[in-house]
């Protein structure tokens, strides 16, 4: 359906894309993976001309699009689009937001297409919003509705740039949820996206873009479980650290908990992996590590793909394990923390130096 | 917390809401202890309790020794799977009367 062959483009003499190959199918759910900068947004761009690239080919249903003859926008009305901003117009109502360009451009009635945009909203989960205006709506609901904008024009493929972005962390599921039931629908989609959860789910492949090309590709276990190359296995284990320097004399545990809640909540962790997390804190901090040593540095880690929290305590001076012996009062908080993680590993880099690692 | 006390002759039920942790415990201990005097039938109910930690553990441990030692018995009610578990991973599910 789609055929990319050997795509460039150049942005002031820096090429963001250097050597872009891929082949998808009619059907496929491609999510697009990567650091930053690498590439991911200009490459979907490149697909419906919102960037004209600078050399390679793109052949959509057998046609070169970058060729002079072919029909532009019969091609473009084949690909939907949705962006980081919803982009919807301000004064005009949810349904007609929807209905506008199927009217306009597909020459449908405006009966016809506003039965459509019901029909869509219904899929959205947004029926009793056809005449809210989109500034009524929450930032969910109005991606929601640009993703039933785009389906409107019956496209073939719906191109995804970055959807929840731009979205507070309590909105991202809402519209993860209405992407998950598209992709059962049996629509072409290429998503950009950093939930990789959802990317792993979703999608029959998962495209890795680093270095200006898709640096590695494949089915989405198999890349999420077995990358091959370098770059993909340190992005795929890439975490997100909050760091604490704490002592003892002033240590504030209700503003210490919800430091943590708030960074856990935005990594995405469930409520049940919230407790955990600060049930093993609490018991480490209060009844552990505290009646024994005064000031320590903590970094809590949160992988973004497996969820797994890493905790890493350092300080100076005592060079024993505090989970191996301690208080008889301390005895219940150790077995809490021993049950609640996978793995503890006390080392002393040196002698005058500790640390413990642990992981849920 | 709130703690919630209902008394009938000599049985005292103890509604708790919210977190026992090690902010929340002493204050927990000092209600119970006020209230302990007299008491064969301590019930706990912990349908409002979100969480509990080894400082709330340890509360409880020694409600519980108090009714045993005055020949009486204590029983938690309700308590939610999260709570459950620490009482499993501590074993305390086998030292007391969970309903």
């Amino acid at each position: 359906m789609i055929k990319v062959k050997n795509l460039k483009k150049i942005y002031n003499g820096n090429a963001v894309l250097k050597d872009v190959n891929a082949v998808i199918e009619k059907g496929e759910v491609i999510s697009i993976i990567g650091p930053s900068g690498t590439g991911k947004s200009t490459f979907l761009r490149c697909l419906n001309l919102l960037e004209q690239p600078d050399g390679g080919e793109i052949w959509i249903d057998g046609k070169n699009i970058l060729d002079a003859k072919t029909d532009i926008t019969a091609i473009r009305r084949k690909m939907g689009m949705v962006f980081q901003s919803f982009n919807l117009f301000g004064h005009l109502t949810v349904l007609e937001n929807i209905a506008m360009a199927p009217v306009s451009l597909l020459k449908k009635s405006k009966a016809e297409a506003e039965a459509k945009a019901m029909e869509l909203l219904k899929l959205v989960g947004l029926a009793g919003k056809a005449n809210a205006l989109p500034q009524e709506l929450s930032g969910g609901q109005q991606q929601r509705i640009a993703i039933a904008r785009a389906l409107a024009m019956e496209p073939e493929i719906i191109l995804f740039d970055e959807p929840t972005s731009a979205l507070d962390p309590t909105m991202v599921n809402e519209v993860l949820s209405v992407m998950r039931n598209l992709a059962k629908t049996g629509i072409t989609m290429l998503i950009v996206t950093h939930e990789m959860r959802f990317a792993r789910d979703v999608s029959t492949r998962i495209f890795y873009m680093d270095e200006g090309v898709v640096y590695e590709s494949g089915p989405a276990k198999e890349l999420f479980e077995n990358p091959a190359r370098p770059k993909t296995k340190a992005f795929l284990r890439r975490i997100d650290m909050l760091n604490f320097n704490l002592s003892k004399a002033d240590f504030d545990l209700y503003h210490f908990q919800s430091q943590v809640v708030e960074f856990a909540e935005k990594q995405m962790l469930d409520g049940k992996q919230i407790k955990a997390l600060y049930s093993v804190l609490e018991e480490l901090l209060i009844n552990v590590v505290f009646p024994e040593i005064n000031k320590i540095d903590l970094e809590i880690g949160i992988s973004e793909e497996t969820k797994t929290t890493e905790l890493c305590l350092k300080w100076q001076g005592k060079t024993a394990n505090p989970l191996d012996s301690g208080s008889p009062s301390g005895e219940l908080a150790r077995m809490i923390i021993r049950k609640r993680s996978k793995t503890i590993e006390f080392t002393t880099p040196d002698n005058n130096n500790s640390q413990l690692a642990i992981t849920l | 917390m709130e703690v919630k006390f209902n008394k009938q002759d000599s049985t005292l039920t103890v509604a708790i809401s919210g977190n026992i942790d090690t902010v929340t415990a002493p204050e927990l201990d000092t209600k119970l202890q006020e209230n302990l005097s007299g008491i064969k039938d301590l019930i706990l109910d912990f349908a409002a309790v979100d969480y509990i930690s080894s400082a709330g553990l340890r509360v409880i441990l020694m409600a519980n020794q108090q009714l045993e030692d005055a020949d009486g018995t204590m029983t938690i009610k309700n308590a939610n799977d999260d709570v459950r578990d620490v009482f499993e991973m501590t074993g305390f599910d086998s030292l007391l009367n969970l309903d």
